[in-house]
C-alpha cells in the first residue's frame, strides 16, 4: 500500500490512513496515531487508496489540527466541496448523479439548494413531524426487550437499538412506505460500508453495488415525489416537492439525490453515535449513572457523545487556487481531508481531550462539521434522537449490559460499529 | 450598547444560534432567522451564539 510522507524516525512511517484496516482498530490505537500526526505532521500526506475502476488521484493531506481545519472549512471559496466532499477519489459522473447532492456542491448552487431544503427542515417543522421520535424510541426499545426475552437474553445494540431508531425516524419524516424500509436499510448500509468486505462482496463489485443502491433508492424517491405532488401528505417529501426559493423548485433528480444524502448522512451517523455512546457509557459506568439520574445533563452529554465518537471521521476539500495554511503553501488542486476525529481531541482547544466528560462545557466540537455553509443540516434532529434514545434506554432498559467486544467497521470515513453484543438480564 | 445583527444572505438556517441562545434567536416557519432580542438580556449567551454561527452571519454592532 501507499507510504505516507512524514518525518522519518518518528515511528509514523508505518502509518497509512488510506489502509482501511487501520480504522478497524480500537479507538485508543487510532487516537494515539492521530495525536502524533497532529503534533508532528499536521498536514501529513498520504497516497489515495486504490479502488477498482476509479482512477487513482494525486493523494491528500490529513488535516488534524482544530485551527487548520476551521481555517479551511470557513473558506469555501478557497476550499471547494464541489470536487467531492465524501470520497477521496473524484466521483465518476454516473455516481455523481446519485450522490452529488448538497454536501458535494459549491455556491451558488449550494446556497440555492440549501435554502430550499432548509425551508423544509426548520426546527419548527421537525418539531411537528418528529413528535414521533419518542414513540419510535419506545417501540424499538420494547422490541429489543422482547428479542432478548424470546431468545437467550442477549441483543445486538447495533441491529436492535441503534440502527432502527434513526432509520425509522428518517423513513417517518420522508413518508417511506413500510414495505420499502428493509430495502432502504440494506442499500444505505452498502453506500456507507466504505467497501467493508462484510457488506460488499468484493472490491471489484464496490462501484457496481454503489450504482445499484443509488438506482434503487433514487427510484423509490422519484416514485414518492410523483405521488406527493398529486396527494400531498404531512411529511418532508411533500415539503420538499413544494419548497420554492426565488420561483425555483427542486427537480425529481435533485429530490432523489437529496433523499440519498439524508439516508446516508442522517442514518448511519446517528446510529453510530448511539451505538458507540452505549459502548462509552459501559466503559464509564460512573458517567452513565450520573447521566441516568440527571436529565439536566442531556444537553452537554449529547455534545460530548458526538465529540467522543465523531461518527464522521472526515470530509474532503479541494484547493481552488494556490493557498497558504499555517505558513505552508499548497498548489491549486490539493486535496485535504478534514479529520474531525483528530480536531475533536486537539489539546489546544479541549482540556484533557481524552477524558470522556458528559458535563464538558464549553464543548466547541466539530462533529457536525466546522465553520462554513455545509454545517450539518440535521444537527437538531440528531441531537434530539440521541437524547431521546439514551433517556429511553435509561428508563426502559436500565439493566442493559455490554457483554462482548464491538465489531468495528473497516472504513476511514464512518466511525462505525457493525455489532455490539449486550445482555438484558431481567 | 451591543446589538445583534444577522446577515440573511449568509445565514444557512442551521439553528446553532437558537440552540445556544433560544431567548435571542428563533428560526421562523420559513426557516428565516428572527432576532427576538436585538439587545440581549444575556450578552454572554448571545456572544457564544455569534461565535458558534457556522456561516459567519451574526455580528455585534
Ligand atoms: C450524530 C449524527 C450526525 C453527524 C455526526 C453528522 C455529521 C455531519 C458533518 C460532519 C457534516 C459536514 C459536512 C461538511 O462540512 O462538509 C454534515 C452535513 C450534513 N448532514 Fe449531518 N450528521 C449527523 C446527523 C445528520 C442527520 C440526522 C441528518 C438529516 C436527517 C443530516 C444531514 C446532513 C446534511 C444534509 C448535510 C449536508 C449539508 C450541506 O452540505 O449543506 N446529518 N453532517
Ligand atoms: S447560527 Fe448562523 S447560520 Fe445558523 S441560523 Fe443562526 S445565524 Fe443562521
Amino acid at each position: 500500500m501507499s507510504a505516507p510522507v512524514v518525518p522519518s524516525g518518528s515511528g509514523l512511517e508505518a502509518v497509512d490512513l488510506s489502509d482501511r484496516t487501520f480504522w478497524a482498530q480500537p479507538p485508543e490505537v487510532k487516537h494515539a496515531v492521530l495525536d502524533q500526526l497532529r503534533a508532528e505532521a499536521p498536514f501529513a500526506f498520504f497516497a489515495e487508496p486504490e479502488i477498482p475502476y476509479l482512477p487513482v488521484g494525486p493523494g491528500y493531506h490529513a488535516v488534524t489540527r482544530y485551527a487548520d481545519l476551521e481555517a479551511i472549512s470557513c473558506r469555501p471559496d478557497l476550499f471547494s466541496s464541489g470536487a467531492g466532499a465524501v470520497s477521496i477519489q473524484d466521483m465518476p459522473p454516473d455516481l455523481n448523479e446519485f450522490y452529488g447532492s448538497l454536501i458535494s456542491m459549491d455556491d451558488p448552487r449550494h446556497a440555492k439548494i440549501r435554502r430550499i431544503v432548509a425551508k423544509a427542515f426548520t426546527p419548527r417543522i421537525l418539531e411537528g413531524l418528529v413528535g414521533s421520535v419518542q414513540a419510535v424510541a419506545e417501540d424499538v426499545v420494547a422490541r429489543a426487550r422482547r428479542t432478548a426475552e424470546e431468545g437467550d437474553g442477549t441483543i445486538d445494540v447495533v441491529a436492535d437499538l441503534a440502527a432502527p431508531i434513526p432509520l425509522r425516524v428518517i423513513c417517518d419524516l420522508m413518508g417511506v412506505p413500510d414495505e420499502d424500509r428493509a430495502m432502504v436499510l440494506h442499500e444505505s448500509n452498502v453506500i456507507l460500508s466504505g467497501g467493508d468486505p462484510e457488506l460488499i462482496e468484493s472490491e471489484e463489485h464496490a462501484v457496481e453495488a454503489f450504482l445499484t443502491a443509488g438506482a434503487l433508492l433514487s427510484g423509490l424517491m422519484t416514485r414518492m415525489a410523483v405521488e406527493r405532488r398529486s396527494h400531498p401528505a404531512d411529511d418532508l417529501t411533500t415539503a420538499l416537492v413544494n419548497a420554492e426559493v426565488d420561483g425555483e423548485r427542486l427537480t425529481d433528480q435533485e429530490i432523489a439525490s437529496f433523499f440519498i444524502l439524508l439516508l446516508v448522512a442522517g442514518n448511519e451517523t446517528t446510529r453510530n453515535a448511539i451505538s458507540q455512546g452505549v459502548l462509552a457509557l459501559s466503559e464509564h459506568p460512573d458517567q452513565r449513572d450520573r447521566w441516568a439520574a440527571d436529565p439536566g445533563l442531556d444537553k452537554t452529554a449529547v455534545e460530548e457523545i458526538v465529540r467522543w465518537t465523531s461518527p464522521i471521521t472526515w470530509m474532503r476539500r479541494t484547493a481552488t487556487q494556490d493557498v497558504e495554511l499555517s505558513g505552508r503553501s499548497f498548489p491549486a488542486g490539493t486535496k485535504f481531508l478534514l479529520f474531525y476525529a483528530a480536531a475533536n481531541r486537539d489539546p489546544a482547544v479541549f482540556a484533557d481531550p481524552h477524558r470522556f466528560d458528559l458535563a464538558r462545557d464549553p464543548n466547541p466540537h466539530v462533529g457536525f462539521g466546522s465553520k462554513g455553509p455545509h454545517f450539518c443540516l440535521g444537527a437538531h434532529l440528531a441531537r434530539r434522537e440521541i437524547s431521546v434514545a439514551f433517556r429511553t434506554i435509561f428508563q426502559q432498559l436500565p439493566d442493559l449490559e455490554v457483554v462482548g467486544p464491538p465489531a468495528r467497521l473497516q472504513s476511514s470515513f464512518v466511525n462505525g460499529l457493525k455489532r455490539l453484543p449486550a445482555r438484558l438480564p431481567r | 450598547m451591543t446589538r445583534v445583527q444577522v446577515d440573511r444572505e449568509r445565514c444557512i438556517s442551521s439553528g446553532v444560534c437558537e440552540h445556544v441562545a433560544p431567548a435571542v434567536f428563533e428560526l421562523d416557519d420559513d426557516g428565516v432567522l428572527q432576532v427576538l432580542q436585538a439587545e440581549p438580556d444575556d450578552p454572554a449567551a448571545a456572544a457564544e451564539a455569534v461565535r458558534g454561527c457556522p456561516s459567519g452571519a451574526l455580528s455585534f454592532s
